[in-house]
């Protein structure tokens, strides 16, 4: 066996000679697969940016202070998205204190009993299978229980608890995912320090995931403010002449938002003229950028903080 | 069952009875008796997987948090088992400290550090809660250098005080035992001796418990020594004679680096 391997070395001339076929080799290879990565990721970039720069180009023009505050008028011809806007923000709002807790505390329950309990690894792939659910399925979900069901009627709160259930499993995921990042040194300095679970958790362990958990609730709540089905059928309304302002009876009351007017809006040509389906586009857009910019700016206060 | 091995004339501050420990099955400790004597500093010596972290461990109940660890016999502190079920973990807790291999400093500020178990286990705040903070920064000699900057971040100091910070931690919980797990193992030689010499002085008011692999630092630190193999205690005394004039073969050949 060595013989052969010396003879062929020989004839080959040395080792230097056996490296140099596989080093030009390796260094194709490495060009060729690195130079796809990269093609392919830019293109990604480039296709997200187009879809931008798109939106932006028809929109741009439509937007102002009074496309942002005011009413449509001239039956839906005219007029800005004012109302729609100020729907969307409130039903991200109530979702966003209703999902949160809940979210968050499904979260840690996971991460805290989740390794050893049968049934807490159940739970997990439930959940996980929730998140990947199509949202019209928590739409008509939200129709029959609290529309229906519960009486709630089409209406803010239904819209609410909806999008709350539709927000949940992604913030219990993302919970459970930030607090495995937790060290486990930092939890062990915390019980070693004399501190219960709860209070290794609730000081040293959420603390710490925090950030992570944040960006996490942030986007889903993105996520949630731009979906049309889940408030398709539980808080939708196309246009509402009530004003835009609270009071206990626009609990029980639709609310107009900005996906599904454009969804309404769209399927009505002739009525509502193109630039302001541009407009209201563009809109939900940049409140989905907003809220992501927010995340971003959380997370790096967060971080530095401390860390 | 073996008699528990004792230094005569020592009292007692806590002691292990017929102690074993197995992980899944596999045993790390075979029937260990061992009384720490109060008020010095005690070093476990023994080659990599000799059972003496997972003795010191089994101290304060650490090994609870490892899955499929089974334990039999007894840990006597103040005569008291501490596995007893009725027996209240968080106060074991408090009146054992440990300190870890690799510092673990939580992230927050210095002060908050060491002011965390204070007030969430006596409820002090202010005036009082500032004082036990610097009392016990000054005990584990980092208040000279960070009195100036309390807020700062714990994370933002070197290893070493970033260890220092951690004895400061468990020290202002107020134990009567402190449980090292080679505390000096992640740490530069100029820290490492700065951490001995904390070692040395808190041997005067606590009973310490340093686990080591640095058969030098538990000669110049400890009073007594235990030395482990296969989970077994093969030799226990005052340090100077167990490294001196060992009564067994096995501790002369490993003290020496015939093996380990």
């Amino acid at each position: 066996m060595m013989d052969t391997v010396r003879s062929g070395m020989a004839r080959a001339g040395g080792w230097e000679s056996l490296a140099a076929q596989r080093d030009a080799r390796r260094a194709r290879t490495n060009a060729l697969l690195m130079g796809a990565f990269g093609a392919v990721g830019l293109a990604t970039v480039l296709l997200v940016l187009a879809l931008v720069a798109i939106i932006t180009y028809h929109g741009a023009p439509t937007l102002s202070w009074e496309f942002l505050t005011q009413p449509p008028r001239e039956g839906m011809s005219a007029g800005g998205v004012g109302p729609m806007i100020f729907g969307s923000v409130l039903l991200m709002l109530g979702a966003f204190l209703m999902a949160t807790p809940l979210g968050v505390f499904g979260g840690v329950c996971l991460a805290e009993y989740g390794e050893r309990s049968r049934l807490m690894r159940l739970m997990h792939a439930s959940v996980a299978a929730l998140a990947g659910t199509p949202p019209i399925v928590y739409g008509l979900f939200g129709l029959a229980i609290f529309v229906l069901k519960f009486h709630f009627g089409v209406s803010l709160l239904a819209g609410w608890c909806t999008l709350t259930l539709f927000c949940v499993p992604s913030i219990v995921l993302i919970t459970e995912s930030a607090l495995k990042t937790v060290p486990a040194a930092l939890t062990d300095g915390g019980l070693a320090l004399g501190l219960s679970r709860w209070q290794t958790l609730w000081r040293i362990a959420l603390p710490y995931a925090l950030p992570g958990i944040l960006t996490g609730v942030i986007l889903s709540l993105g996520r949630a403010v731009g979906e049309a089905t889940p408030v398709l059928f539980t808080a939708s309304v196309y246009y509402s002449t009530a004003e835009t302002t609270l009071s206990w009876e626009t609990l029980r009351q639709p609310v107009a938002n900005l996906p599904y007017y454009l969804a309404e809006g769209y399927r009505q040509p002739g009525v509502v003229p193109e630039r302001l389906i541009w407009g209201a586009c563009l809109t939900l857009i940049l409140l989905t950028l907003l809220l992501n910019a927010g995340a971003i700016l959380v997370r790096y206060r967060m971080r530095r903080r401390y860390l | 069952m073996m008699a528990t091995m004792a230094i005569p004339q020592q009292k007692t501050a806590i002691e292990t009875i017929d102690l074993s420990v197995a992980y899944n099955g596999k045993p790390a400790l075979r029937g260990v008796s061992l009384a720490f004597p109060e008020n010095a500093v005690t070093a476990l010596i023994g080659p990599s997987g000799c059972g003496k972290s997972t003795l010191l461990r089994a101290l304060n109940r650490m090994n609870d948090r490892i899955p499929n660890a089974e334990m039999t016999g007894r840990v006597l502190l103040k005569g008291r088992d501490i596995y007893d079920r009725r027996i209240n973990l968080t106060r074991l807790r408090r009146e054992v400290g440990m300190v870890f291999q690799k510092p673990n400093p939580f992230p927050m500020s210095i002060f908050e550090n060491v002011a965390l178990g204070p007030r969430l286990h006596y409820g002090l705040r202010g005036r009082a809660l500032q004082e036990v903070v610097e009392d016990a920064l000054r005990k584990a000699a980092l208040w000279d250098e960070v009195k100036d900057e309390l807020s700062k971040s714990g994370l933002a100091l070197s290893g070493g005080q970033q260890q220092r910070l951690c004895i400061a931690r468990m020290l202002a919980v107020q134990p009567q035992i402190l449980l090292m797990d080679e505390p000096c193992s992640a740490l530069d030689p100029i820290s490492t001796q700065k951490i001995e010499e904390l070692i040395t002085e808190l041997g005067k008011q606590y009973t310490v418990i340093v686990v080591t692999h640095n058969l030098q630092q538990a000669a110049r630190i400890s009073h007594y020594t235990g030395f482990l193999m296969y989970g077994e205690v093969v030799e226990w005394g005052e340090t100077r004679q167990l490294f001196e004039r060992p009564a067994r073969a096995e501790t002369e050949d490993y003290i020496h680096g015939r093996f380990g």
